[in-house]
C-alpha cells in the first residue's frame, strides 16, 4: 500500500515538475488538492512525520457519493489513519476542505461542501483528535481538481481534503 | 373696420397657408412641446466614464443636473416642399409581414446548448405553441435573413398584389397571393377628399387611396352621406366571410406574449367605408378586461396597429353587404397566445 | 339607428327576411395573432451642428441596438428608408414609413455644446399617424452619451411595450479567467449591454455572487479573503469594501439586501449546518430565521419585503420555500420533477425565477409565487443563477459549457423564453446581478 503510494507519488511529482500543471496529476493519490493555505508536499514521503507522508501514505482525502456527506467505509479507513497520524503528530492543525462537483448550484454546493468537511471533522474528533485542531472550509464547486465533465472526474471532485496547516504554536 | 377686415384676411390667409403647408398637424398637437428633462450631469458622466482601472469606479450618478432652459424648438413647421423623391404609388402598403421569418431558436434550446446559434442579432424567436395555423401555413414566404435588402425592395417596388383573403376560402390559408389586385365591384373610393379637407392628411402627395389617416370629419363626409343612401345591406356575412376578416386582422396582430399587455382583452370599435378601409379616426377602445391602464393602452395600440396595417387597400368584404360590416367591434383576446 | 333601420328594411325587401339583417355592429373575436419583432425605423438623429454628427450617429446606433436586443423589435435599416429626417421639427411623412412597413418611427436630434450634449426625440406610431407620448429632451455630458442613448431607448421601449425600461442599468458579475481548475475570479461591473466593464476587485481571493443593493450603490458578495467564505460589502462609488459578517468558526455566503437596503439576509454555516439569518446593518444585530439540520440558502426577498423565498433540502433534495421575512413557517412552492435552487423574486412581485436540475440538465425557469405555472426558459449542460432586469421582463444568468475547456458566460432571455442571447463580456462571466434602473 504505502509502497504503491510512494510509487505513484514519485510519478506524480515528476509529472508536476514536467508540466507544472496540477490538473495533469490525474488525481491519484498524488497532488495536494489543496486550494487554501496548507503547507504543500513538505518533507519526504519516507518520513512518517512529514506532511508528504500524511498526504500520500496516509491519504489526505475522502470521496463522497453524489449529494451525500456520509463517510463511506473506505473513507472511514482513511480517516482512521488520519486520526492516528494527527494524534501522533500533535503539532499540526488541519483545515478540512469540503468540495462538490460542478453539477450543482453555487450556494447549495457551498453548503454541501461544508457538510462534507464537517462530516470528516466530526469523524476525526470521534477518533480522538481534538476539535480545536480542526477547522473546516467549504469551496463548493470552486476548486475542482479534475476538469472533465464526466462522473470519473466528478467522483474525485466530491471530496474532503485534510490540509495540514502548520504547527499548533505556529 | 377696415383694419379688422385686413387682420381677419391676413389671419385667414395664414390659416389657409398653415392648412396647406403645415397640413401635417392633424390631431397631433405636434407643435413641439419638448418636455425638458435633464437626466445626467456632466460631472456624473465624467465620473461614470472614468478610465476602467480596477479600483477606479466612477461615482454613481445621482443628482439630475440643472434643467436647461427649454429651448423653443424651431417652430416653423417647414412647408413640406419636399420633392416627391419616390413617387410612391398610391398603394404604399408593402407586404405586411404577418408571417415574418422565424429563425429557429426554440425557447429552450432543448437538445444541445448550441451557443453559436444564439445569434448576437435580434433573433425573432419562433412562436412555438400558440402559432395560429393560418399563419403557419403562410410561412412559405422565405424572407429569412433578408430584412435589409428586402425592405428596400418593398420600399421601392410596393407590391401591387394585395394579400386579401378570398372571401369564402376559409379553409385556405391566407396566402400572400401574387394575384393581381382585384378591382372592387363597388365602392368607388372618393379620391378628391384629401384635398378637399386641408386639415386632414399630412400627405404631401394627394394620396387618394391612403385612408388610414383620414380624420373623423372626413370620415363622416365620406362614409356617412355617401353610404347611407345606397348602402347595400345584403344578408349577414357568412361564416367564411367573417373568418376571412378575422384571419386578415390576425395576420397583423402582433402579440407580445411576455408582456403584461398579453393579459388584457380589448374590444376595439371601428367603421369601414365601402371599400373596406377603416374610416379616419374611427378606431377606438370600447372595452377591456384585465391589466392596468398602461397595459390596456398597450394592448389597444397593438390592436389598432393590426387593424390599420392589415387593411391595405381595404378589407376584402362583400360590397353587397356593406351595411353588415360598416361598423365592427373586434375583440382581441390573447389568451391562447399567452405563454402558459 | 337610422342606418340599422334602413338596413333592416333593405334586408327585408331584398330577402324577405328581416332576421337576416345584422343587429348592431359586426362582432369579431381575434384569438390568434403573430409573435414577431415589431419593425421600427430610427433614422439617424439629426445633428444640430457638424460637431454633433458623430455623437448623433453613435447615439442612434445604441438606441437601435437596445431595441433590437430585446427581441421585440426589428430595425429597418437606413438603406431601406424612403424618407429622410433632416429636420427634427418637420412634419412626419407617414407614407414614407408605412411604405417600408415601419410600425414605429423614432426621430431625434442631437446638439453638442462644449461637453454638453442635448438629445431630443419623438416616437411615432406610423400606421395610426400619431405620436406615442410626447417629445422629450435629455441633457448630459458628452462622455455619458451611452447612458443618454439608453434613456431614450428606455422611453421608446416603454411607450410601445407598456413595460418599464431596463436599458439604463448595470450588471455586477464575476469575471472569470483561466481553466476550470485554476479559475481566477474578480468582481466586475458593466452596463447592461456589456459596455464599460470595470473591475471592482482583484483575483487574489475567490469572490462569489455579488448582489446589488436596492439603490445600486452597494454590492454584497462572498469573498475568501480570510481563507474562509465571508460576506463583504462594497461601495460601488469608491470601491471601498469591508467584511460584513465574519463570526469565528463560521462561514457565510449567499447574501442579499432586503428592499429597504437596511437588512441583509444570508446563509451562515456552523458545524456543517447552513441556516438563514438576517443582519441589521444599522445595529449589527443578527437574527436567525431558520433552525433546521437541513441546508437553507439562496434567500431572496419579495419586493415588498414581507416574504423570503429560499431553497432548502429539508424534504430530501433542493426545493423552493417561501416564509415570512422574519422567519416562521415555510411553505414549499416547487413540486415538479427535479431539484430547484437559486430562487429570485421578480421586481414586479409576480414571479420567481430559479435554477432547475432535472435529468442531468440545468434550466432557468420562472413560476408564480405560489409555485404554479412553472415554465422553463432555457436548457443546457449548466445554466444557473438568474437575475431579473429592473422591469421584471428579462433574466440574465450564467451558462457554463461542458468539458475540460468549459467556460462560463452570461446570457439573457426574455421571460417568454424567447430571445436567448449572449451578453458580451471581455472574459468569462458568472453570478450576474442586475441593478435597478439608474436615476
Amino acid at each position: 500500500m504505502s509502497f504503491l503510494n510512494k510509487f505513484i507519488t514519485v510519478g506524480a511529482l515528476l509529472a508536476l515538475a514536467a508540466c507544472n500543471d496540477p490538473s495533469q496529476l490525474g488525481g491519484g493519490a498524488g497532488g495536494s488538492g489543496s486550494a487554501g493555505g496548507g503547507i504543500g508536499a513538505a518533507g519526504s514521503v519516507s518520513d512518517p512525520t512529514s506532511v508528504a507522508y500524511f498526504q500520500q501514505a496516509v491519504g489526505d482525502r475522502v470521496l463522497f457519493a453524489v449529494d451525500q456527506s456520509t463517510i463511506t467505509p473506505q473513507g472511514q479507513t482513511t480517516l482512521d489513519a488520519q486520526a492516528n497520524w494527527l494524534i501522533r503528530n500533535g503539532d499540526y492543525t488541519a483545515v478540512i476542505e469540503g468540495h462538490a462537483d460542478e453539477k450543482g448550484t453555487r450556494e447549495y454546493n457551498l453548503a454541501l461542501g461544508a457538510r462534507r468537511a464537517n462530516a470528516v471533522r466530526e469523524y476525526l474528533v470521534s477518533r480522538g483528535v481534538s476539535g480545536t485542531r480542526l477547522r473546516t472550509v467549504t469551496y463548493g464547486k470552486e476548486r475542482p481538481i479534475e476538469i472533465c465533465s464526466e462522473e470519473s472526474c466528478y467522483a474525485r471532485n466530491r471530496r474532503a481534503v485534510t490540509v495540514l496547516a502548520g504547527g499548533l504554536t505556529g | 373696420m377696415q383694419t379688422g377686415t385686413k387682420i381677419s384676411g391676413i389671419a385667414h390667409l395664414g390659416l389657409i397657408a398653415i392648412a396647406i403647408f403645415g397640413g401635417a398637424f392633424r390631431s397631433e398637437p405636434l407643435p413641439f412641446e419638448v418636455r425638458e428633462v435633464s437626466v445626467i450631469s456632466s460631472e456624473e458622466y465624467a465620473a461614470l466614464s472614468n478610465p476602467s482601472r480596477p479600483p477606479e469606479i466612477a461615482e454613481q450618478p445621482t443628482a439630475p443636473s440643472e434643467p436647461e432652459p427649454a429651448e423653443p424648438v424651431a417652430e416653423t413647421p417647414t412647408p413640406v416642399a419636399r420633392p416627391e423623391r419616390d413617387p410612391v404609388p398610391p398603394e404604399p402598403e408593402p407586404v405586411p409581414e404577418p408571417d415574418a421569418p422565424e429563425p429557429a431558436l426554440p425557447p429552450e434550446d432543448a437538445a444541445t446548448p448550441d451557443v453559436d446559434r444564439v445569434a448576437p442579432e435580434p433573433v425573432p424567436t419562433p412562436p412555438q405553441d400558440a402559432r395560429p395555423d393560418v399563419v403557419e401555413q403562410t410561412e412559405v414566404a422565405p424572407e429569412e435573413g433578408a430584412d435589409i435588402p428586402q425592405e428596400a425592395q418593398q420600399a421601392t417596388a410596393p407590391e401591387q398584389a394585395t394579400d386579401r383573403i378570398v372571401t369564402e376560402a376559409v379553409e385556405t390559408a391566407p396566402i400572400r397571393s401574387p394575384r393581381p389586385p382585384r378591382t372592387r365591384p363597388t365602392a368607388p373610393t372618393p379620391t378628391p377628399v384629401a384635398q378637399a379637407e386641408p386639415t386632414s392628411e399630412p400627405e404631401p402627395e394627394p394620396a387618394p387611396d391612403r385612408s388610414t389617416a383620414v380624420d373623423a370629419a372626413l370620415a363622416e363626409a365620406l362614409a356617412g352621406p355617401a353610404a347611407e343612401p345606397d348602402a347595400p345591406v345584403g344578408p349577414p356575412l357568412s361564416a367564411g366571410e367573417k373568418e376571412a376578416l378575422r384571419v386578415a386582422v390576425s395576420q397583423c396582430w402582433n402579440v407580445d406574449v411576455g408582456g403584461r399587455s398579453s393579459q388584457v382583452v380589448v374590444t376595439v370599435g371601428m367603421s369601414l367605408d365601402q371599400s373596406g378601409k377603416v374610416v379616419g379616426n374611427s378606431v377606438r377602445l370600447i372595452d377591456s378586461q384585465g391589466g392596468n391602464d398602461q397595459s390596456v393602452q398597450t394592448a389597444y395600440q397593438a390592436a389598432r396597429r393590426a387593424i390599420l396595417r392589415c387593411q391595405k387597400d381595404g378589407y376584402d368584404l362583400p360590397a353587397e353587404k356593406y351595411a353588415q360590416w360598416r361598423d365592427i367591434e373586434m375583440t382581441f383576446n390573447p389568451e391562447r397566445m399567452r405563454i402558459k | 339607428m337610422k342606418k340599422i333601420l334602413a338596413s333592416l328594411l333593405l334586408g327585408a325587401t331584398l330577402f324577405s327576411s328581416p332576421l337576416a339583417a345584422q343587429d348592431g355592429p359586426l362582432r369579431i373575436e381575434i384569438t390568434e395573432g403573430v409573435i414577431e419583432p415589431l419593425p421600427f425605423a430610427v433614422p439617424g438623429f439629426v445633428p444640430e451642428s457638424p460637431a454633433a454628427a458623430s455623437q448623433a450617429e453613435q447615439l442612434t446606433r445604441v438606441i437601435a441596438a437596445d431595441l433590437t436586443g430585446t427581441g421585440l423589435f426589428r430595425e429597418i435599416t437606413a438603406d431601406a428608408h424612403i424618407g429622410q429626417i433632416t429636420d427634427f421639427s418637420a412634419p412626419i411623412q407617414y407614407a414614407d414609413w408605412k411604405a417600408i412597413n415601419a410600425q414605429a418611427l423614432i426621430t431625434g436630434s442631437v446638439g453638442v455644446s462644449g461637453n454638453r450634449v442635448t438629445v431630443r426625440f419623438r416616437v411615432w406610431d406610423v400606421f395610426s399617424g400619431a405620436e406615442l407620448g410626447s417629445g422629450l429632451q435629455f441633457v448630459g455630458s458628452t462622455d455619458g452619451w451611452r447612458r443618454m442613448a439608453h434613456k431614450v431607448a428606455d422611453q421608446v421601449y416603454s411607450r410601445i411595450t407598456g413595460e418599464g425600461g431596463y436599458f439604463d442599468s448595470r450588471v455586477v458579475f464575476v469575471s472569470e479567467t483561466g481553466p476550470k481548475d485554476d479559475r481566477r475570479k474578480r468582481l466586475a461591473i458593466m452596463d447592461y449591454d456589456g459596455a464599460n466593464v470595470q473591475y471592482l476587485t482583484d483575483s487574489s481571493s475567490i469572490v462569489l455572487a455579488p448582489r446589488f443593493s436596492p439603490r445600486g450603490d452597494k454590492v454584497l458578495y462572498t469573498s475568501y479573503e480570510s481563507g474562509f467564505p465571508h460576506i463583504h460589502v462594497l461601495d460601488v462609488g469608491n470601491v471601498q469594501q469591508r467584511v460584513l459578517e465574519q463570526s469565528e468558526g463560521t462561514m457565510s455566503f449567499a447574501p442579499r439586501f432586503a428592499p429597504d437596503g437596511q437588512t441583509v439576509v444570508y446563509s451562515l454555516e456552523q458545524g456543517g449546518n447552513t441556516d438563514l439569518y438576517t443582519l441589521d446593518l444599522a445595529s449589527g444585530n443578527r437574527t436567525r430565521l431558520t433552525n433546521a439540520p437541513s441546508i437553507e440558502t439562496a434567500p431572496s426577498y419579495s419586493p415588498d419585503g414581507a416574504q423570503i423565498v429560499f431553497e432548502s433540502d429539508r424534504s430530501g433534495n433542493q426545493q423552493l420555500y417561501v416564509m415570512p421575512a422574519r422567519g416562521g413557517e415555510a411553505r414549499r412552492i416547487s413540486f415538479g420533477q427535479g431539484r430547484y435552487g437559486t430562487p429570485v423574486w421578480s421586481p414586479r412581485g409576480d414571479m420567481i425565477a430559479f435554477t432547475k436540475q432535472n435529468n442531468g440538465r440545468f434550466h432557468i425557469g420562472v413560476m408564480r409565487v405560489d409555485g404554479s405555472e412553472e415554465r422553463l426558459l432555457t436548457a443546457s449542460f449548466l445554466d444557473e443563477g438568474p437575475t431579473w432586469a429592473p422591469n421584471g421582463r428579462v433574466l440574465m444568468f450564467a451558462r457554463e459549457t461542458q468539458g475540460a475547456a468549459g467556460r462560463s458566460s452570461l446570457y439573457s432571455v426574455d421571460i417568454s423564453g424567447r430571445n436567448l442571447r449572449p451578453v458580451r463580456t471581455p472574459d468569462g462571466g458568472s453570478d450576474p446581478s442586475w441593478s435597478p434602473l439608474q436615476q
